[in-house]
């Protein structure tokens, strides 16, 4: 596979969460759109690629939204691959920019919640979950991820207790990110186990918060980004997969299996080197997998892992293996909005890597690994992808 | 009463939680709906692919297989084993919460011996992972098919013992609003 030589990421935007709001998808894009463009020093006449990611534009799609916002573009592209978004997004406009198809391409994620929008959502998520999931007990995604959840504890012995460990981690990490959306609220192991139950094993932590918002970033030369003296980050290797081991009769692994190996060779680093890993944590037992699948640990040693390894941004908890992990909070602390939520990982990860983090900055953070997961088609998320980014000296 | 009032009085009178009786979700895609269809009479029945043989679940257009087009519906074996099982505190959808409030819902996922996998509504609680059961197809209270398991020693070979279970269940009737506080 070719590497991304010569393009950067930049620009990483998050805005607008909230538990509710009386605006529209199109009204997060456009939004991140503008606070993109006015932080990089750019006019709407220089991006020539788009690329968005949601689940409630109903039918108006990426072209509309060009006319919505007055761009011109000779690249556009509509992402709908929830959990994968951002990562899958970011390959494709690095291609884009590489091979000349486009000078700047903005990647933008975002989603509205209306009142009872995310029951819309789930009951009409696919054909095969209309069909086939929804119809038992309509509990969204908590349906098939508590049967997921509730497998992965039986055969690999895990506990309440060790999921714990990620939310926990996340929450102090979260209480040191303003935008998260439960970042002011203190998460303690008893509040975490004495919360009341959602769906088999999973209790109210172990579930994000549906919400709205808006995650972006722009993709451009290197030198573009010098010039323009925007902090930037590098991709050092990137890969996906989607619907690998469909024969596991309960997922207990993902695509990353697949390709992980080789994004290690041609990065030339290993898990031991990264600086931090943004795990895509609908739910922690899936954090969990991608730990597993992407060589921190062995596969059922999740469990050990988490239990022996500190996950704050800070290194301040009592665990000797340190590994800051979804160091703003992830889903579970700053609310999942949408597909947006498949960039929150890409936009924490740049601004990790060119020190634009406030009070969770992670120090001297050179190299962050990022994955995405998502898409649950019926009983399982089908999407796999993974990024290793790398800051540019400046 | 001005158009305002009017309009925000017909919003709260049809939020789900002020029906007298709620029912199960009743929407299928177009697949879904021939399922339904093709499980009115017998056990379970689910697609085989004319060409090799396949048989698939959750339904759909073409073999996931060979890609083939020709795909009818036949009674399937309907024994399988469990694969996880869980008890539902939370719905999205009022008819479940209803049913919740009384007592959680149990689901599960089960291995069908001719090989697809099924999310199914569970009857009985005692079982384990691994525990052999059948699985049985009914006409819930919104006249769409869902899929229910067994432990595999229950008897459900005619109708009357299928709607037994169904009735156990209550299965066959709509949620009916709770009164009071
Ligand atoms: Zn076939």
């Amino acid at each position: 596979m070719k590497d991304y030589s010569g393009v950067v990421l930049t620009t990483p935007i998050s805005m607008g969460y909230a538990r509710q709001s009386p605006h529209g998808a199109a009204w997060f894009v456009g939004s991140v759109l503008r606070e993109m463009i006015s932080a990089a020093g750019l006019t709407k006449k220089d991006i020539n690629g788009f690329s968005v990611s949601s689940f409630s534009l109903g039918i108006d799609s990426a072209v509309a939204l060009t006319q919505h916002f007055g761009l011109c573009v000779r690249w556009l592209e509509q992402a709908n691959v929830g959990g994968v978004s951002g990562i899958l997004t970011l390959r494709r406009a690095a291609r884009a920019v590489q091979c000349g198809e486009a000078d700047i391409v903005a990647c933008i994620g975002g989603d509205g919640a209306a009142h009872r929008s995310f029951e819309h959502t789930a009951a009409h998520f696919s054909n095969w979950s209309t069909d086939a999931a929804f119809p038992y007990g309509a509990a969204g995604p908590n349906g098939p991820f508590s049967l997921i959840t509730a497998h992965y504890m039986e055969r690999y012995q895990a506990q309440r207790e060790d999921f714990a460990r990620i939310c926990l981690d996340q929450r102090y990490n979260a209480n040191h990110f303003p935008g998260a959306l439960l970042g002011h609220k203190k998460l303690s192991l008893s509040d975490y186990l004495n919360a009341r139950p959602i769906a088999g094993p999973l209790h109210l932590f172990d579930c994000v918060m549906p919400c709205a918002g808006g995650e972006g970033f722009l993709v451009m030369s290197e030198e573009r980004a010098r010039q323009l003296k925007l902090p930037a980050v590098k991709i050092l290797a990137a890969d996906e997969c989607h619907n690998a081991h469909a024969d596991d009769p309960v997922q207990e692994r993902g695509g990353w299996t697949q390709y992980i190996e080789g994004l290690y060779n041609r990065a030339a680093v290993g898990p031991k080197d990264v600086d931090f890993l943004q795990t895509y944590d609908d739910y922690p037992v899936i954090s969990m997998l991608q730990m597993e699948d992407l060589g921190f640990c062995g596969k059922g040693e999740a469990p050990e892992f988490v239990g022996q390894t500190d996950m704050r941004f800070d290194g301040s908890g009592p665990g000797l293996n340190k590994l800051p992990h979804n160091t703003s909070g992830g889903q579970l602390s700053c609310g999942q909005a949408g597909a947006a939520a498949g960039f929150l990982g890409v936009t924490e990860s740049l601004r990790q890597l060119t020190g634009q983090s406030q009070q969770n900055q992670v120090s001297n953070a050179r190299l962050g690994l990022v994955s995405g997961y998502g898409m649950v088609n019926y009983d399982r998320g089908i999407c796999t992808a993974a990024a290793m980014l790398q800051g540019v000296d400046r | 009463m001005n158009i305002k009032d009017k309009m925000r009085k017909r919003l709260k009178l049809s939020r789900p939680s002020l029906r007298a009786r709620a029912r199960p979700p009743k929407h299928r895609s177009v697949c879904g709906s021939q399922f339904s269809a093709a499980n009115l009479p017998g056990v379970l029945q689910l697609q085989n692919c004319t060409d090799c043989g396949h048989v698939q679940y959750p339904p759909a257009e073409l073999c996931g297989a060979c890609l083939g087009g020709t795909l009818i519906y036949k009674e399937t074996a309907c024994t399988g084993t469990l694969l996880a099982q869980s008890q539902l505190h939370h719905s999205l959808w009022e008819y479940f919460k209803r049913r919740i409030k009384r007592a959680p819902w149990p689901i599960a996922s089960v291995q069908l011996d001719v090989g697809p996998v099924a999310i199914v509504h569970l009857t009985e609680l005692d079982l384990d992972t691994g525990d052999r059961v059948k699985v049985f197809s009914h006409s819930d209270a919104s006249r769409s098919v869902v899929l229910i398991a067994v432990p595999a020693a229950t008897d459900i070979t005619t109708p009357e013992l299928r709607q037994a279970v169904i009735v156990g269940m209550q299965l066959d009737k709509s949620a009916e609003r709770l009164k009071g506080v």
